[in-house]
């Protein structure tokens, strides 16, 4: 059972299940728990292999136990999300932790990582839990519809849920290698039907400043 | 409607889901977010400060040709044409810079002077000035801008000295000037504590001191942006931070091409 201590610390109740977090996440916990490092990410062999191979390493350990455990990293904002047998796409970087039933995954996005800085892939969610993912500020939730799609600064990414196609828009014209572009060169556009992450701040990007 | 948003599926109850129809109309979404509405106007934004947006919406520097009259009547500094771009089209855009709070405010025939790196959008009826102290900007006019800082802005009136990193900006008042306690100065001892922070500096030895009527506006936190080289004000006699030394101060720095907006280097990211 996930909740919010408070909109940076994540507090779980367990009763004997197991929940997966990111390493080193734990900031304090009370009653009995087993903390055990997954190697790889946690998805076996070769989850692991296409983890190391892809660039979305994740560092992740399993608690194991009963009581109240706190999760907290580098005072991010953190948002919690229910996935009832759907699949949600996050940065590996803004994983701070799943159910123990939910299955991750590794997933190739095409172009839109790379002007992201985060490489080719993204990590994926899927099956029936919660999710806390971590964001920069709190995230603003914006709903895709069929007649309203979104678009979405790479450096503001943090996530998405739902039937959503992703594309990745350029607008590199030579007035951007003239250094008179808007600043907006890499776009990523949702259309469909979901649910959008966005957090207040950019991350550095390859694009960010063109 | 889809399910995303019901409770169990999608995020926790009690979070808002925005769409088009749910955003504010140029007013904050949430403390760090703010929503700009367009309706086939124009904005100025800083560059890459738009987060997402709804409909169809352009971003074009200010050097961009069709801008023209817009950037002739709305923007006058040079040294940060780099930094800007104008959104125009149609439909809703979020805005948001490193976390830090937004707020905006409407100025009606009014100034205010803000430090460049808080100022993040502004609404073309007002008109963008460079601030004769370097590294800040002048809004003069009617309409609404967006500025963000460190933590929530304090409202201050002078008579009053502040910390030079908690400033954001002031409005209406003559502009501040330099105060130094006097201990800081006194004294080869005076000197060299200044110098070095030995024998016990405190740090804030140097304000900056506001008389006058107006507001002064103060983020809750002393953490700047990066300052950015924006180049030096044309070398000419009288102008503060002309990089000219006095009067007959000729080019220090490489030549600057006519008609170039801003230093070429920065367009690059460099």
């Amino acid at each position: 059972m996930f909740r919010l201590q408070s909109s940076k610390v994540l507090a779980v109740e367990m009763t004997g299940d197991a929940v997966k977090a990111k390493n080193g996440s734990m900031v304090a916990y009370d009653g009995d728990m087993a903390f055990k490092k997954l190697t790889g990410g946690g998805d076996g062999i070769r989850g692991m292999v296409t983890r190391r191979l892809t660039g979305e390493q994740m560092t992740v350990m399993e608690v194991r136990g009963r009581g109240i455990c706190w999760f907290a990293d580098r005072a991010s904002d953190i948002n919690l999300v229910g996935l009832q047998g759907d699949t949600l796409s996050v940065e590996s970087s803004n994983l701070l932790a799943t159910d123990g039933g939910l299955r991750t995954g590794t997933v190739f996005t095409g172009l839109r990582g790379a002007s992201q800085g985060n490489g080719l892939f993204t990590t994926t969610v899927e099956g029936h839990g919660q999710v806390a993912i971590m964001s920069d500020g709190p995230a603003v939730l914006l709903r895709v519809s069929p007649q309203y799609p979104l678009t979405v600064d790479p450096g503001a990414y943090v996530a998405h849920q739902g039937n959503l196609r992703r594309s990745l828009q350029s607008g590199v014209t030579f007035r951007t290698l003239l250094g008179e572009g808007g600043g907006e060169a890499f776009q990523m556009r949702f259309e469909g039907d979901g649910l959008v992450y966005v957090q207040p701040s950019e991350r550095n990007t390859i694009g960010g400043d063109v | 409607m889809s399910t995303y948003g019901t409770p169990g599926a999608g995020p926790r109850p009690g979070v808002t889901v925005h769409d088009p129809t749910t955003l504010p109309s140029d007013d904050n979404v949430d403390p760090y977010t703010f929503c700009v509405e367009l309706a086939g106007s124009r904005w100025f934004l800083q560059k890459g400060k738009m987060i997402a947006y709804y409909g169809t919406i352009d971003f074009n520097g200010v050097g961009h040709g069709r801008l023209d009259r817009i950037v002739r009547t709305s923007f006058h500094s040079p040294l940060h044409a780099s930094d800007w771009v104008v959104a125009e089209g149609t439909g809703r855009m979020l805005l948001a810079d490193r976390a830090f709070d937004v707020n905006s405010y409407d100025l009606e025939e009014g100034n205010l002077t803000i430090r460049s790196g808080n100022l993040l959008a502004f609404q073309p009826s007002l008109s963008l000035k460079q601030s004769i102290v370097p590294g800040f900007l002048t809004l003069i006019g009617t309409g609404k801008f967006v500025a963000v800082s460190n933590g929530p802005v304090v409202f201050m009136e002078p008579p009053l000295r502040v910390d030079p990193q908690a400033l954001v900006g002031w409005a209406d008042c003559p502009s501040p000037c330099h105060h130094y306690d006097h201990g800081y100065m006194t004294g080869v001892l005076g000197g060299l504590r200044a110098l070095t922070g030995l024998g016990g500096a405190s740090g804030e030895e140097h304000q900056f001191e506001f008389v006058g009527a107006g507001t002064v506006l103060l983020q809750s936190s002393e953490s700047l942006m990066p300052e950015q080289a924006t180049g030096v004000t044309p070398q000419q006699a009288g102008v503060p931070g002309g990089g000219g030394s006095g009067a007959h101060g000729q080019g220090t720095g490489a030549p600057r091409l006519p008609g170039q907006l801003g230093d070429l280097q920065r367009r690059f990211g460099l």
